[in-house]
């Protein structure tokens, strides 16, 4: 059977993975997100999994309105990118635990989780910048499930932890005997394109946070209902949450969470977590 | 209005660096591919990002199409907060 062995939650915010988005930034902020990173790294090899399942975002470079499914597995061999060009992060091509996606879909299909799947998702900048800090050789095989957290309407929070939970089960029946780790990727608050773009709200994203760490993911599902509750605190970005509760769904009661670190800088509220045995 | 058209132009200049570079130098031979009315042609060739987020186009589109057609992130915010 498999099992899960370590959980991480993190931002993706682009310029992370591009210093010359970084210009200007405060390099001390810099250096502690960095050393964040550094820690979940560590955490993650002391784990030595054999596949990263990721709940991840998309950012309308895989899947649009004319196809837009609530949660989305690879079930490639690979996949490259981060697709799109402007960001300008160096792409990288990485294996995809396909026996594990398709278990994941199958499984799902027939017990209430209706996941759509692709045998070629391009990767996004979402898996590609946390993926940079964890495992930067990538050589740990991957499953991505995108998560839509940008074009409403979209999953409830409350069907991302379920989601998250349902992997977790699925993993822990799977043949295999594999070490399974679980990333969830995006946010924390921060306004995309909108008129407050630069915004973030520290507390919002300390209080989430803490609230993960404690293992009490059900105050947040009950607080924030509808999208629109978490986009006035939070932002549109923020709405990226989604990926580090349905992580947090995804935990076995016996891994006890941790912040790594938050820095709330310009822009994006910037944090790391981490689910781990000791 | 077409906000399904414009939001597919967006998106293809956000996925294809060569779209976005032909909406530099052959515009209307780019916009024969979308079914946009006058006022939206306008807002892309004048490439307005407050008239296109008046439209209702996602702004996630909006910026990573606007930063795919070369607008710098503060000029983007600006003129996202313009006066109407």
């Amino acid at each position: 059977m498999g099992e899960i062995v370590i959980g991480i939650a993190a931002s993706h915010a682009p310029n992370l993975a591009n210093p010359s988005m970084l210009r200007g930034t405060d390099e001390q902020q810099v250096g502690r997100i960095k050393a964040g990173f550094a820690k979940a790294r560590t955490l993650l090899e002391e784990a030595r999994p054999d596949a990263i399942v990721i709940f991840s975002s998309d950012h309308f470079d895989r899947c649009f309105f004319d196809n837009l499914p609530p949660f989305l597995v690879a079930v490639g061999d690979s996949a490259e990118g981060p697709i799109n060009e402007y960001l300008r992060i160096p792409k990288v091509k990485v294996s995809i635990d396909a026996g594990l996606g398709r278990f994941l879909v199958s499984e799902g299909l027939e017990n209430g989780v209706d996941f759509a799947s692709s045998a070629d998702l391009p990767l996004d900048h979402a898996e590609v910048v946390p993926l940079s800090f964890l495992t930067p050789n990538w050589d740990i095989p991957i499953v991505p499930i995108v998560v839509n957290a940008f074009a409403p309407p979209m999953p409830s929070l409350k069907r991302c932890a379920q989601v998250g939970a349902f992997v977790r089960e699925t993993v822990e029946r799977w043949p295999q005997r594999k070490r399974v780790a679980v990333l969830g990727t995006g946010g924390l608050s921060h306004w995309v394109g909108l008129p407050e773009m630069g915004r973030v709200n520290a507390e919002f994203d300390r209080w989430f946070m803490d609230t993960l760490a404690a293992g009490q993911h059900s105050d947040i599902i009950a607080r924030y209902k509808k999208a629109e509750e978490l986009d006035a605190v939070a932002g549109n970005g923020g709405q990226e949450v989604r990926d580090w509760l349905a992580a947090a769904g995804a935990m076995p009661p016996s891994l006890k969470a941790q912040v790594l670190t938050y820095e709330p800088l310009p822009g994006c509220g910037i944090g790391v977590m981490a689910w781990t045995r000791n | 209005m077409s906000q399904y058209q414009v939001s597919r132009l967006l998106r293809d200049i956000a996925r294809d660096s060569e779209i976005a570079r032909r909406c530099h130098t052959e515009l209307p031979a780019v916009l024969k591919n979308y079914d946009l009315d006058e006022a939206e042609k306008d807002a892309v060739k004048n490439w307005s990002v407050r008239a296109l987020f008046d439209m209702g186009v996602n702004p996630l589109l909006l910026l990573t199409s606007s930063m795919a057609m070369g607008t710098d992130i503060r000029a983007y915010t600006a003129a996202l907060n313009e006066k109407r």
